[in-house]
């Protein structure tokens, strides 16, 4: 079906305007990262150019960025490993198996989506602080995982509870074990859904800035988002190096979602969400 | 390993992993509340109902606790509105579809601090691309945090940027539910697409919308990162809400427990919110 003219244009005129409504900030950002100092106190143009690389090699060369990236990937990394193992583990054992304490494991980490941040931070920074783990990855890790584990836990329940059980029966049939069947006929089935839940656990950890905030005191230790942080309350305000630290931090979670779109949407669909 | 050992092990992991990331610290955080402590290393003291005494008998928790609903209600609203008119527009077709839903979802994969940061630079005072716009419009400077109502208004417009595409995503998935039928049916009693949205469209994604806005509260009470990235809570207060609030009295001022009995009040509200979602949807374990 055909619309009359005028009814067409204002349907592209409105998807024109979500489109720059949604990216032009992001556009604005990588622009400003590479445009030349000179340039960026006086030019009105919102075309990119003049470029220039400076304030990329300003922030890998003369501040602490390049450590906080690495900080930013083993705690993402970590986050995202033990929260796959553990999700899948709990969340197959709950699908499988009638037991009591099944409701209260999906009820707590449904519950658990939906805690204020500092009750969860307090107590912990507490007992990080008395245990000498305060200031360390580490602690960072766990806070995340109380934000990771609820969501993969949730999403791999659902996942799961519509896989049918007659797969891995048939497999133990055919003698295989329990682990053989989950390692040989669950796994590989639920790979979309484990992949869903990498992507969010991951966005969760990477973009953190709360818990890193409080569990986190000294520079060397900081995740990218807290030192990124930092650097607008210095002195001077260096919006290049500002602009160029942002836009390294975002390209990774744009790299995985062009790559990853598809399990994105099914995820935000069936209830992966991050705050 | 047997079948049954199998599961049982998985489980006794899941509890144990449930209990010491989840359980423990709510308990902790809870008992926290009852006693003095003003350092985070310092053994505590029984203090019985005297934080949450102290805590609501000063003027700042009201503020933050008032605050804090008007900044989940506003932003809440124009997420939704928002939020339901991009999936509207998604849904038809034109031209390089595929694009602009993607660009739509981008805000929301950002990490809050690029998101602040990258708006701060916009509204800067002198060289920012929205202060040259404002000013080329002829319009005078917006003074984007100075006054309370502005800051508010900052911080309410920051966080719909940033969370409409969980709406619009959601809602988009949900409108593919609607069986066209429906709308053929109506076209030919004569109706037009308001009356569609309004009769068909709403009633139909109606437990979807309740499951939106539902979580998007719980969310918009608890959020953080955004408030404080932008204002600290300020100016004097006027963006405190009790995240904020909480935060400044266990780790600035130290009053351990008056923080963490900030934070318990802030689970009991939420806790009706969790209520009434198990309420209307129970977990099947089935």
């Amino acid at each position: 079906m055909t619309r009359p003219l005028p009814a067409r244009l204002g349907l592209y005129a409105a998807a024109l305007v979500i489109a720059v409504y949604s990216a032009f900030p992001i556009y604005w950002m990588v622009v400003s990262s590479l445009r030349a100092p000179e340039a960026m106190l006086t030019s009105t143009s919102l075309l990119p150019g003049p470029f220039t690389t400076e304030y990329y090699w300003n922030l890998l060369e003369l501040t602490d960025y390049p450590a906080q990236f690495l900080n930013s990937v083993i705690v993402a990394g970590v986050t995202v490993a033990v929260t796959m193992v553990l999700s899948v583990m709990i969340a197959y054992a709950v699908t499988r198996q009638r037991m009591p304490g099944k409701r209260l494991v999906i009820g707590a980490m449904l519950y658990a989506y939906m805690f204020p941040p500092l009750l969860i931070a307090i107590p912990m920074f507490s007992v990080f602080a008395k245990i000498g783990l305060g200031d360390t990855l580490a602690s960072v890790i766990v806070s995340h995982l109380t934000l990771t584990l609820p969501l993969g836990v949730w999403f791999l329940w659902g996942f799961f509870k519509s896989m049918p059980f007659e797969l891995e029966e048939a497999a133990m049939v055919d003698g295989c074990t329990r682990l053989g069947a989950f390692l040989r006929v669950v796994l590989p089935l639920s790979l979309p859904g484990l992949i869903t839940v990498a992507i969010f656990s991951f966005l969760l950890s990477w973009t953190d800035y709360t818990f890193a905030l409080i569990m986190i005191g000294s520079d060397a230790n900081k995740t990218v988002p807290v030192g990124l942080a930092s650097m607008i309350g210095s002195f001077d305000l260096r919006w290049g190096e500002i602009m160029a630290g942002s836009t390294l931090i975002a390209l990774p979670l744009f790299g995985a979602f062009a790559l990853l779109s598809q399990y994105f949407i099914q995820g935000l669909g069936a209830g992966a969400v991050k705050g | 390993m047997s079948s049954r050992a199998t599961i049982y092990s998985f489980l006794g992991i899941g509890l144990a992993a449930t209990l010491l990331l989840i359980v423990a610290p709510v308990v902790y955080a809870i008992s926290l509340s009852f006693y003095h402590m003003d350092s985070f290393v310092g053994t505590p003291r029984w203090a019985g109902l005297d934080n949450y005494a102290r805590v609501l008998s000063e003027w700042a928790f009201w503020r933050a606790l008032g605050n804090g609903f008007i900044y989940s209600f506003g932003t809440i609203v124009l997420q939704v509105v928002l939020g339901i008119g991009f999936a509207l527009v998604l849904n038809q077709v034109f031209p390089f579809r595929n694009i602009v839903r993607g660009l739509s979802i981008l805000p929301y994969l950002l990490p809050t601090v690029v998101v602040v940061l990258t708006f701060k630079w916009m509204v800067d005072g002198s060289i920012g691309v929205l202060t040259h716009v404002i000013a080329a419009l002829g319009l005078p400077p917006v003074q984007w945090f100075e006054s309370p109502g502005a800051a508010m208004a900052s911080v309410i417009l920051v966080s719909v940027w940033m969370w409409t595409p969980f709406v619009t995503t959601t809602f988009l998935a949900a409108l593919q539910t609607v069986p066209a039928s429906l709308y053929e049916a109506a076209k030919v009693d004569g109706t037009n697409a308001v009356q569609r949205f309004f009769h068909i469209t709403l009633p139909m994604l109606k437990p979807i919308l309740t499951v939106i806005v539902l979580l998007r509260a719980v969310w918009m009470f608890n959020k953080f990162d955004v408030i404080w990235l932008l204002t600290q809570g300020g100016p004097v207060g006027a963006t405190e809400h009790l995240a904020i609030l909480s935060y400044r009295t266990a780790f600035s001022l130290f009053d351990i427990g008056g923080g963490a009995a900030i934070a318990t009040i802030s689970f009991g509200i939420l806790s009706v919110a969790v209520f009434i979602y198990f309420r209307l949807f129970p977990i099947d374990t089935e």
